[in-house]
């Protein structure tokens, strides 16, 4: 195999761009902290026929390139020493789009793919027990008043009551009740988290729950109780203390959420 | 199928309302009185010129409590043991103004003749035989099983450690004791929740336990005053004091009465546990 | 002599030194338990952390150092190698987790400072493991023996004939507190606090399970009523009763199309030959009254249906056959020691009896409509807006249909559902029929389509009712649809094409090369 040939260059780069995006996707990048998730199969082909057409587009675009590129099918499928390697081709191609094809059409009793958006965007405002209160630009009040041991005090006895069944002792969302629950809970040791988010945004998502969700987080699947009709403005606030410190992580400021903002 | 537990619960949720599970005759055997007192201590090592005896007296004032039946229907071997009105609880025992089952013992005292022999605590048509009994401290506690159905022997000591044995069938023994002093620690059968022992541990020989006529006999007590303490699961704890003179018959009575239903009864470690907002609160052992 | 002080120097600043560390460890060690234990332990190790009150069984109490998973006899101290292990994988079937977040030497420390809280420890010599003798072996006959052996140490008495934890005593146990404490379900291994193999089980039936009913049978075995190849082929046999491992979850329940006739009844035998799912339950724990410690903990589907007519057969364990008056004591006890988070417990009467007795209950929750897109009702219990429709089945009142508008308001509606349930060896089974189109309120299913379903579970004898219940999230049926022409038709022609379109290409490039 001559990696110079414009024909097998065409083929690793398929070869590549099919490994990355079935597996790269998914696994790699969470290993240098970026949050990601496997690639569903329909979008995998999409992206599949976007490469092969961008190969395709390539190749023809210089005449010579393209007689190369050509030239080992053009040989396979004239060269009388290739008899075998046609014929096999000739029934395995078919047999295999025929392959594809049942896939398709047989009966499936996987679970319908459900897509939703784990950081729907938050409201400007929320009503928290009757109060109006604007989200954008709110800090948690518990960081400049009090003491911050109580309120961290508070925050854990307010978790292990509450919060441990589902999200786990450890935070990482492997509470005794996580494995029964689709979607699972989440884990606030991932960097995808409560790291990418505001304290405004964690208290509307405490505060709000599954079915304060907007559509596209499929608040119907959410087993995220809407807190505020258990838990006051002065608990929330310092449960969000609680789950930074003990995660030894800190929020995303207004500061980046503004330059993000102004990027876009 | 009734516990102590129950009995707990109903305190702290009833304010005050009894269970049913008090007294009442003993449907069958002697409840304990005799083989509560465990082997004497050995006279031979007694000077009986320097001991006297102290024999005493329960008193019960107020309406005895009825007797309770217990539901035996799940062991049918056990109960064709009992007469005409089936089995009957023998841990409550108060009658014509008597209250057994009190195990009494001097306190300030330690030391004295070492204990010689075992105590027998013996599982019989399922109740304990008998359902209060005292030991000195290391002395061997011979369990064994009549009847041949499974018991297991859960004692809850808090001051000693505990065990948990099994006994599947009928002629096992096993041998038990306990090096610390406590009074009392709590037998229990988990496979008939009905079925609950008490075992006075004390580090000398100067104790016993009254009988169904409220009556108690501690002998071969060195002449001298002592302070004695009397301890009931249902009715509590009381002390008296009591002057032993050489060769002597002291006298000692108790006077319990049913206003004292609920009493606080000291069980070994204090261990009291609230929990929760809701202040739920659960008191180990007897009834408190 | 220089060199004798000099030695002296060195070996009291040693002492010293090694004292200081200890001083250290223990300090490492309750720094890290105040943060990771103490909530659920207590700050003094007396169990009574503010998140106790929600959990079955209890955190330990370490004054008293009763632990449940030992190697070492009755009533005897823990290894510290004991501790080690439940540090490491948690106690299965609890709220007890592993900690994997912490090193081994920040175990240690905090295995010394948990035994710190008790006089015990430091009052006797170091307990040793006892001698368990060596595995002979399993096999059909070891099963056998194995069965035999649950019998002459009467295992039945607690754990049931079948090992669901309904056996006639069950319903009276207390841990050494007072709590109430659960005969474990034997055929769910994977939630035994001590572990699920065969070596686990045969070490807890010889030490016992301390600070609870669970006797040691070692005296048992010492006095010849077993032997201990036969605690060997008991610990098989209790092994062998139910999976090791939690079933694993598939989200869609395949309703096969049945060649011959619906199952008739529960005990039908078809149902030998269909496949069953397994879904797990948690406790509703989103809106009040939460209920943290639910009995049925996982229930299993089976369904099929004929084109005309489906039928369903749910399967979940559960100790009692509620109303039972047997489980009164547990109902009681429940109702006064667990946190009820608000939910008014009826009073007991003067005898300290309970005066109300709740039916066991299921629910099967679908919404109305097939859903077009991903979008369907709130999975507890639908909305006010878009409600749920459920088929209910309770001991009391039997089956029925209902519209959900909010977790525990049912409406009923009329139907054509009809259903029977049967309890046995601590175990309901409950037979569904219905037509594939519903009446006038209901949902028809369509075949070949995932319909949303879920499910709730109510033991009443535990005091579950309204919304202390167990519950799903949302999962699917899917009827199987008559097998159509199209699954042979289209890869054939699609062979065909592509078949086609290749000799084409050949013949070309091979004319093109002649000429």
């Amino acid at each position: 195999m001559n990696l110079k040939h414009p024909f097998w260059q065409g083929v690793l780069v398929l070869v590549l761009a099919y490994v990355v995006i079935k597996w790269g996707i998914g696994y790699l990048l969470p290993m240098i902290g970026v949050p990601s998730a496997p690639v569903p199969s329909t979008v995998v082909t999409q992206y599949m026929l976007t490469v092969l057409v961008g190969v395709l587009l390539y190749m023809s675009a210089e005449s010579d390139r393209w007689a190369a590129f050509k030239a080992p099918m053009v040989r396979t499928m004239v060269d009388p020493g290739r008899r075998a390697l046609r014929g096999i081709l000739l029934v395995g191609l078919p047999l295999l789009v025929g392959w594809v094809a049942y896939q398709g059409v047989k009966p499936s009793f996987g679970a319908p793919a459900t897509l939703r958006s784990i950081h729907p965007a938050p409201p400007n405002s929320i009503t928290f027990r009757g109060a109006t209160m604007e989200l954008a630009g709110l800090e948690n009040p518990l960081r400049h008043s009090g003491d911050m041991e109580a309120h961290l005090a508070v925050g854990n006895a307010v978790y292990t009551r509450n919060c441990v069944p589902c999200h786990g002792d450890l935070l990482d969302g492997q509470g005794h009740f996580a494995s029964m629950l689709t979607p699972v809970p989440a884990d606030f040791t991932n960097t995808g988290t409560i790291v990418q988010l505001t304290e405004s945004y964690v208290f509307w998502r405490i505060a709000k729950g599954g079915p304060g969700l907007p559509n596209e987080g499929a608040p119907w699947n959410s087993a995220m109780p809407a807190w505020e009709t258990i838990l006051d403005e002065n608990e929330t606030w310092s449960v969000i203390l609680f789950l930074y410190e003990r995660t030894g992580s800190t929020p995303r400021t207004w500061e980046e959420e503004g330059a993000e903002g102004e990027a876009h | 199928m009734r516990s102590e537990f129950l009995k707990k619960v109903s305190v702290l949720v009833a304010a005050g309302a009894m269970a049913a599970c008090g007294g009442g005759d003993s449907g069958g055997g002697d409840p304990g009185g005799d083989a509560g007192g465990g082997e004497a201590p050995a006279a031979a090592q007694v000077d009986p010129a320097t001991v006297g005896t102290i024999s005493g007296t329960i008193n019960f004032a107020g309406d005895s409590p009825a007797p309770t039946a217990i539901d035996m229907s799940a062991e049918a071997d056990c109960a064709a043991g009992y007469g005409p009105d089936g089995p009957m609880s023998n841990n409550v025992i108060a009658a014509n103004g008597r209250l057994a089952n009190v195990f009494v013992h001097l306190t300030g005292v330690s030391g004295g003749p070492a204990p010689s022999g075992s105590v027998q605590l013996d599982q019989e048509n399922c109740r304990y035989m008998p359902h209060v009994l005292g030991v000195q401290v290391g002395q061997n506690i011979e369990i064994t099983n009549s009847d041949d159905l499974l018991h297991n022997i859960n004692a809850s000591p808090t001051e000693n450690r505990g065990f948990n044995i099994s006994q599947p069938r009928a002629g096992i023994t096993s041998n038990q004791s306990f090096p610390l002093a406590e009074v009392m620690v709590p037998v229990r059968c988990d496979v008939h929740g009905w079925m609950q022992a008490y075992i006075g541990v004390v580090d000398h020989p100067y104790f016993g336990v009254s009988g169904p006529d409220g009556s108690f006999t501690i002998p071969n007590v060195p002449a001298g005053t002592y302070t004695a303490e009397a301890w009931h699961e249902a009715y509590g704890a009381m002390s008296g004091s009591v002057t032993v003179t050489a060769g002597g018959t002291a006298t000692l009575s108790f006077d319990y009465s049913s206003d004292m239903a609920g009493a606080h009864v000291p069980l070994g470690e204090p261990l009291v546990i609230r929990h929760g907002e809701h202040g739920i609160e659960v008191h180990r052992g007897a009834q408190d | 002599m220089r060199s004798g002080t000099l030695l002296k120097t060195i070996a009291t600043f040693l002492l010293v030194g090694a004292a200081g560390l200890v001083a250290q460890e223990n300090e490492n060690g309750r720094v890290l338990y105040d943060r990771w234990c103490a909530e659920c332990h207590g700050a003094e190790g007396l169990g009574d952390g503010s998140a106790a009150a929600s959990m079955l069984p209890r955190p330990r109490t370490f004054s008293q150092a009763r632990y449940q998973v030992r190697t070492t006899g009755s009533g005897q101290l823990p290894t510290d190698d004991d501790l080690m292990h439940v540090l490491n994988v948690g106690l299965p079937g609890t709220t007890m987790p592993g900690w994997p977040n912490l090193s081994d030497q920040q175990k240690r420390d905090v295995i010394e400072y948990i035994k710190s809280f008790s006089r015990f420890f430091a009052a006797g010599p170091a307990p040793e493991p006892l001698d368990f003798g060596s595995d002979p072996g399993g096999g059909p006959e070891a099963l056998a023996a194995g069965a035999q052996a649950y019998l002459t140490l009467e295992c039945e008495a607690c754990h049931g004939a079948a090992g669901r934890g309904n056996g006639t005593s069950a319903p009276t146990l207390e841990d050494w507190r007072g709590f109430p404490i659960r005969a474990a379900d034997l055929t769910e291994a994977w939630a035994l606090n001590g572990g699920s193999s065969v070596n686990d089980i045969h070490t807890r039936v010889l030490t016992g399970l301390d600070g609870t009913p669970m006797p040691a049978a070692i005296d048992a075995m010492n006095s010849g009523v077993v032997s201990p190849d036969e605690v060997w082929q008991l610990a098989h046999y209790v092994a062998s009763m139910g999976p090791r491992e939690r079933p694993r979850l598939r989200e869609v329940v395949r309703v096969e199309r049945a060649s011959e006739g619906l199952p008739q009844d529960g005990s039908d035998e078809a149902w030998g030959d269909i496949e069953a799912f397994f879904f797990p339950l948690a406790g509703q724990v989103i809106e009040v009254p939460r209920n943290f410690a639910p009995t049925v903990d996982g229930i299993w589907v089976e369904g099929v249906h004929d084109g005309s007519e489906m039928a369903f057969r749910v399967q979940w364990n559960d100790p009692s056959r509620s109303p039972d008056s047997e489980w009164d004591e547990w109902q009681a006890k429940i109702l006064a020691t667990m946190d009820l988070d608000g939910f008014e417990a009826p009073a007991l009467d003067s005898t300290g009896a309970v005066t109300v007795r709740w039916p066991d209950a299921i629910r099967l929750q679908f919404p109305f409509e097939v859903p077009d897109g991903a979008e369907r009702p709130y999975f507890l219990g639908g909305t006010t807006r878009q409600p749920v429709y459920l088929w209910t089945w309770s001991s009391n009142d039997g089956v029925g249909e209902g519209r959900g508008r909010g977790y525990g308001s049912v409406e009923p509606l009329p139907g054509e559902l009809q259903g029977t349930a049967e309890w046995q060896d601590g175990r309901w089974t409950l037979y569904l029929r219905r037509p594939i189109a519903a009446g006038a309120d209901g949902l028809t299913f369509s075949e070949g389509v995932p319909i949303p379903v879920a499910f709730s579970a109510w033991d009443g004898s535990s005091g579950e009712t309204d919304k202390r219940a167990g519950v799903s999230s949302w999962y699917y049926v899917l009827l199987e649809q008559e097998p159509s022409n199209a699954v042979v038709v289209t890869p054939l022609i699609a062979i065909l094409l592509t078949g086609a379109f290749g000799l084409v290409l050949v013949r070309r490039a091979q004319g093109r090369a002649r000429a």
